[in-house]
């Protein structure tokens, strides 16, 4: 308030007492110009990025085609017969390790952000909340290197074996605890994407009217009910576009998964098992990549992950076009 | 109060423009320095080349380990001034690089490496049984084929996880180029490259990222740079050679192996992998590791005294590191070839 | 999305319950569990932090702070480079994004038609949803192939990271500015550019501020789009010079990760820790901005 009366009051005078300049009549239209150049920058940026990604790709393309989506073979070797590339292991590595990540982070999401909509005491809401968000914040590289030091170990030697004792039975956690694989990759992503789904939700819940809550619980409705009945349906088409935000963030993160993954190009039915993502595999390869073959497969494995990440986006502005995010939301990853 | 405010973001701008005004002169021009890239094997001996070399020549040499594949891309691409590589350029990759020729400047190897609790360091291991392993074959370490080739050695039933490199690279040459050697369904199937098919295991990023997974990963088992064992302790694998004995892998064992080299191509590829049965203390999977240099440089004099120290003074400095010295034939290889360097 | 049937049916579902004790165990049931999940949640992000600073307090000294790598198989090795590098990649990325991402934003307040503004938010999101390494592989074809890999290259590439964030937060920010202040500007006499730049930025600045410091701790830590751009070194020691490459702390971090040697894993954890601190300080301090924005905005209506 007092900035308001101090500050406008000051620069208004200036302004009136200011003589229309050729400078003066020259600002509007450069400002309007320049404005207009800064927003084509943003269009065109992304346009370019498309079209030089693809275009890295062009070699590959015109060899496999389509195919190449479903080509299991990654074989580097110009040497050997099978020579030849194909995206289908690191597409099963990426959907694999998203899947089970957001199937962990969503329900925790839920459960953080009515913990702190309706359950917390008052006091402990705001620090909570402030946590959670910070830990959004925190770098992939960081979450990467907690993964392969501190988790991994911990993965071979306990929390793998113990899901092999009470579900071995499922293929999923048949054979071998490893320390690095595709569920220490689940983890992992799993830590990042729950504070950056959680801080959606909270806010999402914040948004729901406190009359109808209090009507449901005016008519005698449990604090569970009215959540299920109430809440849960209001915020419904937010809470999918906050998963579906999660899971943009989980299907492109690179370094933390590389370094957790195993880094093996293969399918296993295990989640014990190594494997690659589309990320994960770009990042270990491209750099020492020779032939111009792998070279423009691996820029094809980028166009593959650029096209899902933009359909992520697009399923996510479709549902959650009525639950608008709040700029704090957004912190360290997609909006 | 707003002023103010506008100030401090003001502020940003200028502050931000500042940090990038401090320029000096181009890597491309600058001929007191030398950018390199490519094999982490050779890398721990390029750490102890640069602040020597910069001592008594006052050039600076700044190297990443990237691997061999990256030094092969990368002086391909000429973003640097010379690459290394510990494995050969291949035809197409010599066409493609354009005048790129190739100075065998060390001689190391790769080891093998495990992580077994309870079993000791230099278990035995012959080359099929090596290749077994890698194809997936030989799955447990308790298998008969191991305890075979170790009476006496206690094996548990852990399952054995083979470690790979993730990046391309001149050990994954050396060892698939051994493996092809021992085992011919290796050779059909897999081959020889810096980067294959590998048939099952977990990557690792460099020879420390191998080392990492070993180390942390027990069952775990790998190909891995000789001094990246030293440093960090690992538990190595004798590998039993042509003449059927196992040869601890040091100094000693590799110029054993680089002696039976015969003579020296034009293009200076020289492989010494398993070599034969007349070297009965030669280690199996030695090699020589490549700088790759283009014959036209706009750093050629600077280069070429670097290449010329680095391959006589520079060599004292191997021994500790287990880098045996370059065999006479190799020296007068490279001369020659450092002397076709021009701007 | 229709509350109210809901809530109706909810009446009736109600009426004549004798099975309240059920209800009641339930909503308990409940409860519990959402508490214990938010409570384990929040714990296991808690122990993720606490040891990054546990293990980096230890390796963190002076020496740390200012000396670069060593040679192999030495310990005690710096990231005063990295620190360096950091420095100057994500200062000249700002320079970048920054002016242009609040221009963006000023053309959708000031001047655009809403459905321009809403195509460029559109393109805004869908720069903010490009995976990093695939920023890289672009930067990487744009301005590496050809040439070689420098801090300019790094730069770029963190800009395109940084400006949807420093745009979306400046289209939001400057939309909250009342239009009450705009128009008693502009019969003042002022010109618009002068609105603005007097009364219209000043008014939004920490919101502004906000977004920016938010990109920049966002640039801060991030790996992949300097993986093919600024990781080859092309010098030793400390560089500011910006044509060549500069090591990051991200990129040393994701290096040093994966090291055999336990002291390059507690010079990861030292690096990781002190990224760690810039990154929530920058976050902490945008956070409390941009409270203050809100307030100052909502005062102002």
């Amino acid at each position: 308030m007092t900035t308001y009366s101090s500050g406008t009051p000051v620069a208004a005078v200036r302004l009136s007492s200011a003589r229309r300049t050729a400078v003066d009549r020259a600002g509007d239209p450069i400002l309007r110009g320049l404005t207009w150049l800064a927003s084509a920058v943003a269009i065109v940026l992304f346009v370019a990025l498309v079209y030089k990604v693809c275009d890295l790709a062009g070699e590959s393309f015109s060899h496999y085609g389509l195919s190449f989506i479903g080509r299991e073979t990654w074989n580097p070797n110009p040497s050997t017969k099978t020579y030849g590339f194909g995206a289908a292991d690191f597409l099963f590595g990426t959907a694999v390790t998203s899947f089970f990540a957001l199937l962990i982070a969503a329900p925790t999401s839920v459960a953080i952000a009515l913990f702190l909509t309706e359950l917390a005491p008052r006091r402990a809401r705001r620090p909570v909340a402030t946590l959670v968000e910070l830990l959004a914040a925190i770098p992939s590289v960081v979450l990467g290197l907690w993964g392969l030091i501190v988790l991994a170990p911990i993965m071979s030697s306990t929390i793998e074996p113990a899901l092999h004792a009470v579900l071995g039975w499922i293929p999923l956690f048949s054979g071998t605890p490893s320390s690095v694989g595709i569920l220490t990759g689940v983890v992992i992503l799993t830590i990042m994407t729950v504070p950056i789904v959680s801080a959606v939700m909270h806010e999402l819940f914040g948004t729901v009217p406190g009359e109808l809550k209090e009507a449901a619980l005016a008519l005698g409705a449990t604090r569970w009910e009215m959540v299920r009945m109430v809440m849960l349906p209001y915020a419904r088409s937010g809470m999918v576009g906050a998963v579906i935000l999660g899971l943009g963030r989980a299907l492109g993160e690179a370094i933390a998964v590389a370094l957790v993954v195993g880094n093996a190009d293969a399918i296993h039915t295990s989640l014990f098992e190594p494997g690659s993502t589309l990320a994960s595999h770009i990042a270990a390869e491209y750099q020492g990549a020779t032939t111009s073959l792998q070279i423009s497969s691996l820029a094809y494995l980028a166009v593959i992950l650029l096209a899902l990440s933009v359909i992520a986006n697009l399923i996510a502005r479709l549902i959650a076009r009525r639950a608008p995010l709040r700029l704090g939301a957004g912190v360290g990853g997609p909006e | 109060m707003p002023h103010r405010r506008t100030v401090l973001l003001a502020g940003l701008i200028p502050l931000t423009v500042g940090a990038c005004g401090s320029s000096s002169s181009s890597p491309a021009t600058d001929s007191k320095q030398l950018v390199g890239a490519g094999s982490t094997l050779v890398a721990p001996l390029l750490s102890q080349w640069q602040p020597e070399y910069n001592k008594q020549a006052g050039v600076t040499v700044a190297y990443s380990a990237i691997g061999s594949g990256g030094g092969i891309a990368q002086i391909t691409a000429r973003t640097i001034d010379f690459g290394a590589s510990d494995a050969p350029l291949s035809e197409d990759q010599s066409k493609e690089a354009n005048g790129v020729v190739q100075i065998p400047w060390a001689l190391a190897a790769t080891t093998v490496a495990y992580n077994v609790p309870g079993v000791p360091t230099e278990l035995k291991l012959t080359g099929p049984l090596l290749a077994e392993i890698f194809l997936g074959k030989v799955t447990t370490w308790n298998d008969p084929r191991i305890a075979a080739a170790n009476p006496g050695v206690t094996l548990p039933a852990l399952k054995i996880i083979p470690v790979h490199r993730s990046d391309s690279s001149g050990d994954t040459y050396a060892f698939t180029n051994y493996l092809s050697h021992v085992s011919p369904e290796w050779k059909a199937s897999v081959g020889t490259s810096t980067e294959v098919a590998f048939p099952g295991g977990i990557g690792g990023k460099g020879n420390s990222g191998v080392g990492g997974a070993i180390a942390s990963t027990p069952g775990a088992i790998g190909y891995i740079a000789i001094s990246y064992v030293l440093a960090n302790k690992l538990d190595f694998a004798l590998i039993a050679n042509a003449a059927g004995n196992y040869p601890v892998p040091d100094v000693v064992s590799i110029e054993a192996a680089a002696k039976t080299l015969k003579s020296v191509p034009s293009n200076n590829e020289v492989s010494i992998v398993d070599p034969p049965a007349s070297a009965p203390n030669a280690y199996p999977i030695s090699t020589f590791t490549y700088a790759l240099v283009p014959l036209k440089s706009p750093k050629a004099d600077t280069l070429k005294a670097f290449l010329k120290w680095a391959i006589t003074a520079g060599q004292k400095f191997g021994p500790k590191l287990d880098f045996a010295p370059l065999p006479a034939e190799i020296l007068s290889a490279d001369e020659t070839t450092i002397a076709r360097i021009e701007n | 999305m229709s509350p109210p049937a809901p809530t109706a049916t909810l009446a009736g579902r109600l009426m004549g319950d004798v099975r309240l004790r059920r209800r009641r165990a339930l909503n308990r049931t409940m409860e519990t569990v959402a508490t214990l999940a938010a409570v384990a949640a929040v714990v296991v992000l808690a122990v993720v932090f606490v040891s990054v600073v546990i293990k980096g307090i230890g390796a963190i000294n002076l020496d740390f702070l200012i000396h670069s790598e060593v040679p192999f198989g030495q310990s005690g090795g710096g990231i005063a480079n990295a620190i360096v590098g950091t420095i100057v990649l994500v200062a000249l990325a700002s320079a970048m994004a920054i002016p242009v991402g609040i221009l963006v934003g000023l053309h959708a307040s000031e001047f655009a038609r809403p459905r321009t503004a809403a195509a460029v938010r559109f393109a805004l999101d869908l720069l903010n949803g490009v995976p990093t390494i695939v920023t890289g592989i672009f930067v990487f074809g744009l301005l590496v192939v050809g040439h070689t890999q420098s801090g300019y290259a790094g730069a770029f590439a963190l800009a395109i990271v940084m400006l949807p964030i420093v745009a979306r937060a400046a289209q939001e920010v400057l939309s909250l500015v009342p239009a009450t202040v705009r128009e008693g500007a502009l019969a003042l006499g002022a010109t618009r550019w002068r609105a603005v730049v007097r009364v219209v930025l000043p008014t939004a600045s920490s919101g502004l501020i906000t977004g920016a410091l938010l990109a920049v701790a966002r640039a801060a830590g991030e790996t992949a789009p300097l993986l093919f751009t600024s990781s080859i070194l092309t010098t030793t020691g400390v560089s500011t010079n910006p044509g060549q490459t500069l090591v990051s702390i991200p990129l040393r971090i994701y290096q040093l990760a994966e090291g055999t040697s336990p002291s390059e894993h507690s010079e990861a954890w030292a690096a990781a820790l002190l990224l760690i601190l810039a990154v929530l300080a920058i976050n902490v301090v945008a956070r409390a901005l941009y409270g203050r924005t809100r307030a100052r905005m909502a005062a102002m209506q």
